[in-house]
């Protein structure tokens, strides 16, 4: 908008320019890594595991945080709520969740959950249950597609 | 003639894809909604594919042994067709979160940065357009476009490194038996293939309606100075009603 219009003389790079351009991108690099290392700061820690939440039981009180886990055989409706356990490096953690589960839930799959531990700390108290689906893509049932499976290997 | 041979291409190996995806067997862990695995990686790959290409064409455009216009022109026309394919990425991952996690989004490492890439992609898109002398622009363009690239790799591990909702990587390592059964192995390299030519299609016709512009811009400039000289002329001859208010103004 200021820039009042001249023919620019052609950017030879010189050796000063080319040191001011590594200059800059120095800058711009040390920018951004200092911003993503801090930006992240909560992202990296989204969710303590089971175990750790478990450990860090007396720190934590009755603050909200997130915990992941495998959900055991244990799921068992009781009111508006949900209860089940939570496994991770062989420690166990009871929930008590209050409200509907997403559709995938369902023993045997880690979740990450949002909530705190109770007043008495006998149980984790979960209002919101995201479920971690795995890299793992399994076809189920194999023999009902079969059709499929012949076809593409044809 | 050559690009529209790519076009139909990059549209036979879509539609393929959408077909093959369509017809993936439900997983024991996602059920139906694993069909995705045909779409959505290969978004993100297109996406980072579009960040190297434009800090490729950046990095060739600094260097003064090969500088030339026309790897501004690659670069610029990468990050911007970069936008249409990172948006896709979060817009499909999204769609895929919400009834497998049970969440449209979480600000977990994985997701964060990849809404930085878009928002990356969108600074850079504008900085593109900020009107200034075409070989300043291009510089200062240039530097930030290798600068941006940076993200592509963090992201990339992301999800090994820190702990995020969103999987681990899918293909980590190429063996079928590893984690995907070879179906959605072959249906996700497809979607890569046709995203992949769809990209390179977009690319082309955006360096040449860029090349077209800027020759354009040329042309009206010519144009342009040659009417006020000829205005100057005319002025000049009739005694310069108008050159005159200029001068008293």
């Amino acid at each position: 908008m200021t820039a009042v219009h001249q023919p620019s003389p052609p950017v030879r790079a010189t050796g000063t320019n080319r040191r001011r351009i590594a200059v800059v991108i120095a800058i711009v690099v040390a920018a951004m890594g200092f911003l993503v290392v801090k930006g992240l700061g909560d992202a990296t820690v989204y969710f303590l595991t089971a175990h750790e939440a478990v450990q860090q039981k007396d720190d934590l009180g009755t603050r909200r945080f997130r915990v992941e886990g495998l959900v055991t055989d244990t799921v068992r409706p009781a009111g508006d709520t949900v209860e089940f356990e939570i496994i991770s490096a062989g420690i166990r953690m009871p929930v008590s969740h209050r409200g509907d589960p997403p559709e995938l839930f369902k023993a045997g799959i880690p979740v990450v959950l949002e909530g705190r531990w109770s007043d008495d700390g006998s149980r984790y108290q979960s209002d919101e249950i995201m479920v971690k689906h795995t890299n793992e893509y399994r076809e189920q049932n194999p023999e009902r597609t079969d059709d499929y499976v012949g076809k593409e290997q044809a | 003639m050559k690009t529209r041979i790519l076009g139909l291409l990059a549209a036979v190996s879509l539609v393929a894809t959408l077909v093959v995806g369509w017809r993936l067997p439900p997983t024991e862990e996602q059920a139906g909604y694993a069909r995705l695995i045909a779409v959505h990686p290969a978004l993100a790959w297109t996406a980072y594919i579009a960040f190297g290409v434009m800090a490729l064409g950046s990095l060739l455009y600094l260097l003064p042994a090969t500088r030339s216009r026309k790897w501004d022109r690659l670069a610029g026309a990468s990050g911007e067709v970069g936008v249409v394919f990172t948006a896709l990425m979060l817009v499909t991952g999204s769609i895929w979160g919400r009834p497998t996690w049970g969440t449209w989004w979480v600000w977990d490492a994985r997701l964060t940065l990849s809404a930085l890439m878009l928002a990356l992609l969108f600074g850079y898109v504008a900085l593109r357009k900020v009107d200034m002398d075409v070989d300043r622009r291009a510089i200062i363009s240039a530097v930030t476009g290798v600068a941006a690239v940076l993200v592509v790799p963090i992201n990339h591990f992301a999800v090994t490194w820190w702990r995020t909702l969103h999987q681990g990587r899918s293909a980590a390592t190429l063996a079928p038996s590893s984690n995907l059964d070879g179906s959605y192995l072959r249906a996700m390299f497809l979607g890569m293939v046709a995203m992949m030519l769809v990209y390179a299609w977009l690319l082309i016709h955006r360096i040449r309606l860029e090349r077209l512009e800027e020759e354009n811009r040329g042309a009206d400039l010519a144009v342009a100075l040659a009417e006020r000289r000829a205005e100057a002329h005319d002025g000049a001859v009739s005694g310069a009603p108008d050159g005159g208010a200029v001068v008293g103004s």
